[in-house]
């Protein structure tokens, strides 16, 4: 296990794309030391900034890397990670796990924007809160989450799950707007309340909202009232309104909302 | 005495380039064709103004010379770990392209004014397209056009005059005709209220029913202008249909459009605050004309949805395109921001907020845009272009610009150079010094020399390739 | 042998003892590559750019002491454009489709665009001048407003794209055939491509007319492209070549749909063969992401409609239209490969390389980056083979590539890829390394003499990736694949020189406010606007 310290609070964004088990787990030491890291535009070793700590850990068979600290502007930590594990003691910063193929990243507080853009499989597990985008895509592209786990313990910002295309974003707190804006498929469940518009312009795939949702769009039609729900195996129970949508972008996506929290969409039973 | 015809107008993204100036003794006397605002600008450009340049000492600004601010300037760039470039959308693209080589040598992070404006827009561009034209292609075509969140008849006022519905076309004629006599309608009406009211002592016109049916002119085969708004605007006064949405809900509308021109039915009776059968009648006529075109303003991209309310729109053009001919165009505000765009396109592939910290341009708004990187205190100095942030930025944001050593180069005296280190009175890009810009519908036009700026007054172009010159001797000499 | 070069030019000796000497022995020499065309710079161009931030973020060029940085894959940024042709070797670009209104744009962008010389063409197949005067049959006047045009917007040869279709696209229609009237105009596509090959030949351009056939992209169309080359057939004078077809791949399909898509390069290879007055290009498509851009608006917008994918439209006021879509061509795909296989098929079908040349209309068939790749292709049948053995079973049985066994020299790899676009586009200093050219100069890393490249293509392809020494205008900006000097490279433009010129102003000046929505003087762009100018004056015969 290799524990990183950071050696003074950051100002300007510091880039870490080698903070990964992949690049560590085949180097020595010194080489590890040696790793280049941008700090602004200024380009310094990962032992320049980071106090770096090697240990002996028989219990896991996994490389770790242990974080402690404030590294809320380190970006890129873990992205296109594939095995092992990395914990977070304090906040992580944008573009955690990005583009991630394997492995489990865990943060103890908050995460920043982008966590999980474009992973394709592995665990991100979150205690605090987030911010936008979170399994989203590039600008520009239509690629965004395309399998793996995000858990989110807290709340969570805009358009999560953006193109998303596979795979499951849990959300136990509440959640921004345009949740699962795009959505290709995969699945969002949030235990808690939506701000709205949740699964604007989804083609297909899952959003279940636990909690209150201000209106639901006018481009989605009812189809039904579910008991319950599955989400990734496990039942939730409900009862849930289905709706079907978005209908604007010939979409068949589910989108199931509490029907208890949500009295003030009784109306839309008259369609039934 | 001359008189200058053919001048471009460097104030709005309208861009007109029928304006004459009338130029005696190297000053600008008189103005013909320009709107008040161009007026205004030709006439009263140097009302404000410093001529030397500044820098700061002991917390004072005092007049140096251009050696010693160039020093400065080039000091602050190259000892900066995350310098900020912002400003640009009110300077020729001959100056821009050099602040891009600037950014580019000093690992800075560059951004125009789209940030705070059509930025959104571009966005949804980059994931959706768009489907647009040049303005002429419309004053020739358009028999349908919506202002749809924006405000012309004051932001943009020769807008509707030059390229819209009181221009004359190939295919369609102008409107002005209808436009007088609706006009001179509406003011007798007024006057009879009045008198009415004024005999009975009492007001019988209450607040006027919601008009929800169509008025007749919008079945008519000739130019109509409908405008969505969330407020009856000049521009709304002046239209044949006025659709009033719901603040914040313009997304729902454009959706629930999406739906309605392919004939599909909603769950619901009303979105955004109109029924669903007045927007039956609207999608009809979106439908049935020959050229539509959607004009839309920063009432979209900066309200509730922001970029997804502009891919909505985007989409909903896209979609009326397979029923007829429908395209779309953002309103932009200054006069070269399509033109900022556009060169920090060619030149590093991405339209604003480019991070060059790595030694290549990297874009991610949100992450690399300006009001994001000062809100989150990362840049350690910056320099503004013909822009003034402290006035527009937000209050947190602008604590963490002028904490931070700050360079400003522009003609004008504003808030921001007051709160500068190091300032730069540049030229009048457009009256004193020449150039290129674009007008919103990318077409590339000249900016001209009227008269000569004063001595110690540069151009942008030339203030940024001193220092440019600068960091790279400084850059040299550290290697 | 050696070649001597002083002051920028091919001379015939100069003193050994002081010059600089490269030892290019055992290795490839060859003037700089010309491209016939390429989509590198303006309107269009730029939209692509901006439209496509995914199509950049794994593909950039990192600041250098000397170059700048930038971004590249299917739409690179100026300056990458220029660093990349120049790695290759290429020194002369023709940027193919230039907005007349947008020139301006156009021009900014090739003075960005470093390292290599450059021209543009102006669309003006569809402007409403040409269609009113061809309408009424006035080739005389129509030809000296061509001439303004030409000289206002410093372009180099008359574009014509989808002729009448565009104007009919700015009202969502397309023409179907050649003689299908244009809405409001009331002329069809043949009487403009006559009416334009005409005035070309009047006028004197160096280069013939630049056509963009009817109906491209669409199963069947080699009919339309047969009959747009032979709709010229009589306006020919002994062997000079009187049109130009560009990406010819786009418009050699048989069938009646995509299903039954199946090639025409055999009809087009057959009429080209027998005939002197067509050069062609080939349009390859390579197996990869890239972005569709042309000025044809009905085709991108089919193309949309076809993908599904993000679409830009920019329809420009009394001139032209454009329209952008990204791509994927897929070697599994029956009909992607088909397409791959007619451009193939095109160039080894005509006999005479110098009347086919190698493109890829960069970016619609691929990036000009693959050009190695082409080469490859065209000089092994092995490296065909192993291709044909990826791509789909359909379009495997379709294709007429295994029964065809020609191999190109590396000579006709010199001609396809420089010595016949130089030709055909009338640029007689380039193109060649005879004396009085332009010290424009490839060296390549293989051996002509001794290295089969039938056999060993990997060779070559490896070898035209990275010039040795890339040599422009006698300096040596490229070496070993590493620009060493950047250069800004010239831009040429055509000055026509006419009896008409007060007569066209006039009448321009009369009509300009209700054409356009800009001023008469502010459309012009004078010389000094451009970085490195380069005046070609021709005298025309009006």
């Amino acid at each position: 296990m290799i524990t990183l310290h950071p050696k003074h609070p950051f100002k300007a964004p510091v880039d870490a794309e080698c903070i990964s088990p992949d690049v560590f787990a085949e180097k020595s030491a010194k080489e590890i030391a040696a790793l280049q890291i941008w700090e602004g535009n200024r380009k310094r070793t990962l032992s320049g900034l980071f106090k770096i700590k090697h240990e002996n850990d028989s219990s896991s068979k996994e490389f770790t890397i242990r974080i402690c600290g404030d590294v809320s502007k380190v970006r890129k930590i873990g992205a296109k990670m594939s095995k092992g594990n990395i914990i977070v003691e304090g906040d992580a910063g944008m573009h955690l796990g990005e583009e991630m193929k394997g492995g489990v990243i865990t943060v103890t507080g908050n995460a920043d924007s982008w966590t999980g853009s474009m992973m394709k499989e592995g665990t991100i597990e979150i205690k605090g809160n987030v911010g936008d985008y979170i399994g989203a895509s590039y600008r520009g592209s239509t690629q965004g989450m395309s399998g793996g786990k995000i858990i989110i313990h807290g709340d969570a910002g805009y358009e999560v799950g953006c193109f998303m295309r596979k795979g499951l974003i849990k959300v136990h707190g509440n959640i921004g707007k345009f949740a699962g804006i795009h959505m290709r498929n995969g699945t969002i469940f949030i235990q808690g309340n939506s701000e709205g518009r949740a699964g604007a312009q989804m083609i297909s795939g899952k959003i279940v909202v636990c909690g209150h949702i201000p209106s639901i769009l006018p481009t989605f039609t009812i189809d039904n009232v579910r008991p319950k729900v599955k989400v990734n195996g496990e039942k939730v129970e409900g009862p849930f309104y289905r709706f079907i949508g978005d209908l604007a972008d010939g979409g068949n996506g589910k989108l199931f909302v509490s029907k208890t929290k949500n009295t003030h969409l009784n109306s839309y039973e008259e369609y039934l | 005495m001359t008189v200058i015809t053919g001048v471009t107008c460097p104030v709005c993204g309208t861009f007109c380039d029928d304006i004459e100036l009338v130029v005696k003794d190297n000053v600008i006397i008189d103005v013909r064709n320009a709107c008040a605002m161009g007026a205004a600008k030709f006439l009263s450009y140097a009302a404000h103004r410093s001529l030397k340049p500044l820098v700061r000492k002991n917390g004072e600004l005092v007049e140096a010379s251009m050696d010693e601010a160039v020093e400065k300037a080039a000091k602050i760039l190259v000892d900066a770990a995350y310098p900020i470039l912002y400003g640009w959308s009110n300077t020729s693209c001959e100056a821009i392209r050099v602040g891009l080589e600037l950014a580019e040598e000093v690992g800075g992070v560059i951004d125009n004014t789209s940030t705070v404006c059509h930025g959104p827009s571009i966005l949804s561009v980059q994931d959706v397209g768009i489907a647009s034209c040049t303005l002429g292609q419309l004053r020739h075509r358009a028999d349908l056009i919506f202002y749809w969140a924006s405000n012309p008849w004051s932001a943009h006022p020769r807008h509707i005059e030059r390229y819209t519905m009181f221009s004359e076309g190939r295919f369609q004629k102008s409107t002005w005709r209808g436009y007088l006599s609706r006009l001179s309608g509406g003011l007798s009406r007024k006057r009879l209220q009045r008198a009415v009211n004024l005999v009975l002592r009492r007001d019988i016109f209450t607040t006027p029913e919601v008009k929800r049916r169509m008025p007749y002119s919008m079945f008519q085969k000739k130019r109509k202008m409908v405008v969505v708004d969330v407020r009856k605007t000049r521009t709304a006064e002046a239209a044949d249909y006025f659709l009033q949405v719901e603040p914040n809900k313009d997304y729902e509308l454009l959706q629930a459009m999406r739906m309605l021109i392919r004939d599909e039915e909603l769950d619901v009776d009303e979105v955004a605050g109109v029924p669903v059968e007045t927007l039956e009648e609207v999608a009809d006529i979106m439908v049935g004309c020959e050229l539509g075109v959607f004009f839309f303003g920063l009432g979209l991209t900066m309200s509730e949805g922001k970029h997804r309310n502009v891919d909505a729109a985007l989409h909903l053009t896209r979609d009326l395109n397979q029923r007829t001919k429908f395209l779309i165009m953002p309103m932009r505000g200054h006069f070269n921001v399509t033109g900022v765009n556009i060169v920090f396109t060619w030149q590093t592939g991405y339209p604003y907020a480019i991070d060059f910290s790595h030694g290549y341009p990297r874009y991610n708004p949100g992450e690399t845009s300006v009001i994001d990187i000062l809100n989150r205190d990362e840049a350690d100095a910056s320099l503004i272009v013909a822009s003034d942030p402290v006035a527009h930025f937000p209050r947190k944001t602008v604590q963490n610009l002028v904490k931070n050593p700050l360079i400003a180069i522009d003609p004008e005296v504003s808030p921001t150079t007051l709160l500068a280190d190091v300032v730069f009175p540049s030229a009048f890009v457009g009256i004193e010094a020449e150039g290129t810009a674009y007008r919103m519908d990318h077409v590339p036009l000249p900016l001209k020399k009227i008269v000569e700026p004063p001595k110690t007054c540069l151009s942008d172009e030339e203030i940024l390739r001193k220092i440019l010159q600068k960091v790279h001797k400084m850059r040299r000499n550290q290697n | 042998m050696d070649i001597a070069i002083k002051n920028g030019k091919i001379v015939k000796k100069v003193n050994a003892k002081k010059a600089k000497i490269i030892d290019a022995l055992g290795m490839t020499v060859m003037p700089g590559g010309v491209d016939i065309h390429s989509h590198i710079a303006g309107a269009e161009v730029n939209s692509g750019r901006l439209l496509r931030p995914e199509d950049h973020v794994n593909d950039v060029e990192v600041k250098t002491a000397l170059t700048r940085s930038g971004v590249g894959y299917s739409i690179p940024s100026t300056f990458t454009t220029g660093y990349r042709y120049s790695r290759m070797g290429y020194t002369t670009i023709m940027n193919p489709s230039m907005p007349p209104l947008e020139a301006r744009h156009t021009h900014e962008e090739l003075d960005d665009t470093p390292m290599v010389d450059k021209a543009t063409y102006p669309l003006l197949g569809d402007w409403w001048f040409v269609l009113e005067h061809l309408r009424d049959d006035l080739i005389e006047e129509c030809a000296a407003h061509i001439a303004w045009m030409m000289t206002a917007t410093k372009g180099y040869a008359i574009k014509i794209v989808n002729p009448g279709g565009l104007e009919s696209w700015s009202f969502g229609r397309n023409v179907q055939n050649l003689d299908d009237p244009v809405p409001n105009f009331n002329v069809t596509p043949r009487e403009i491509l006559r009416g334009l090959c005409k005035i070309n030949k009047l006028l004197n351009l160096p280069h013939t007319i630049h056509v963009h056939t009817n109906n491209l992209g669409k199963p069947g169309n080699y009919v339309t492209a047969l009959e747009t080359m032979k709709c010229v057939e009589d306006l020919a004078e002994g062997n000079r070549p009187v049109i130009h077809i560009t990406h010819c791949q786009f418009c050699a399909y048989k069938g009646s749909d995509w299903r039954t898509l199946s090639s025409g390069a055999e009809e087009i290879a057959k009429y080209v063969n027998h005939h002197d007055h067509v050069t062609l290009d080939m349009g390859q498509v390579i197996f990869t992401d890239t972005t569709t851009m042309t000025a044809d608006g009905p085709f991108q917008y089919g193309l949309y409609n076809l993908t599904g994918n993000k679409w830009v439209n920019h329809d420009v006021e009394t001139e032209t239209t454009s329209g952008i879509v990204p791509f994927r061509y897929k070697r599994k795909s029956s009909v992607h490969a088909t397409q791959w296989s007619i451009g193939l098929e095109l160039a080894l079908l005509v006999k005479d390389p110098w009347k086919i040349y190698m493109t890829t209309d960069h970016p619609n068939g691929g990036p000009f980056t693959a050009y190695p790749k082409i080469i490859a292709w065209l000089m092994s049948q092995v490296a065909r083979k192993k291709t044909l053995s990826k791509i789909s079973k359909r379009a495997r049985r379709k294709s007429l590539l295994p029964s065809i066994d020609r191999e190109f020299s590396f000579y006709e790899i010199a001609v396809v890829t420089r010595a016949g676009q130089a030709k055909a586009l009338g640029l007689t200093q380039k193109g060649h390394l005879g004396i009085g050219a332009d010290a424009d100069v490839a060296v390549f890393n293989v051996n002509p003499e001794q290295v089969d490249a039938s056999k060993k293509y990997k060779t070559v392809r490896r070898a035209f990736k990275k010039a040795v020494y890339t040599i422009k205008g006698g300096e040596i900006v490229v070496k070993d694949g590493q620009i060493v000097k950047p250069v800004f490279g010239k831009t040429f433009w055509i000055d026509v020189k006419t009896s008409l010129p007060m007569e066209v102003n006039d009448d321009l000046k009369r009509k300009f406010r209700e054409y356009w929505t800009v001023e008469y003087e502010n459309y012009p762009i004078p010389e000094s606007f451009l970085h490195v100018p380069a005046q070609i004056s021709v005298k025309a015969e009006i």
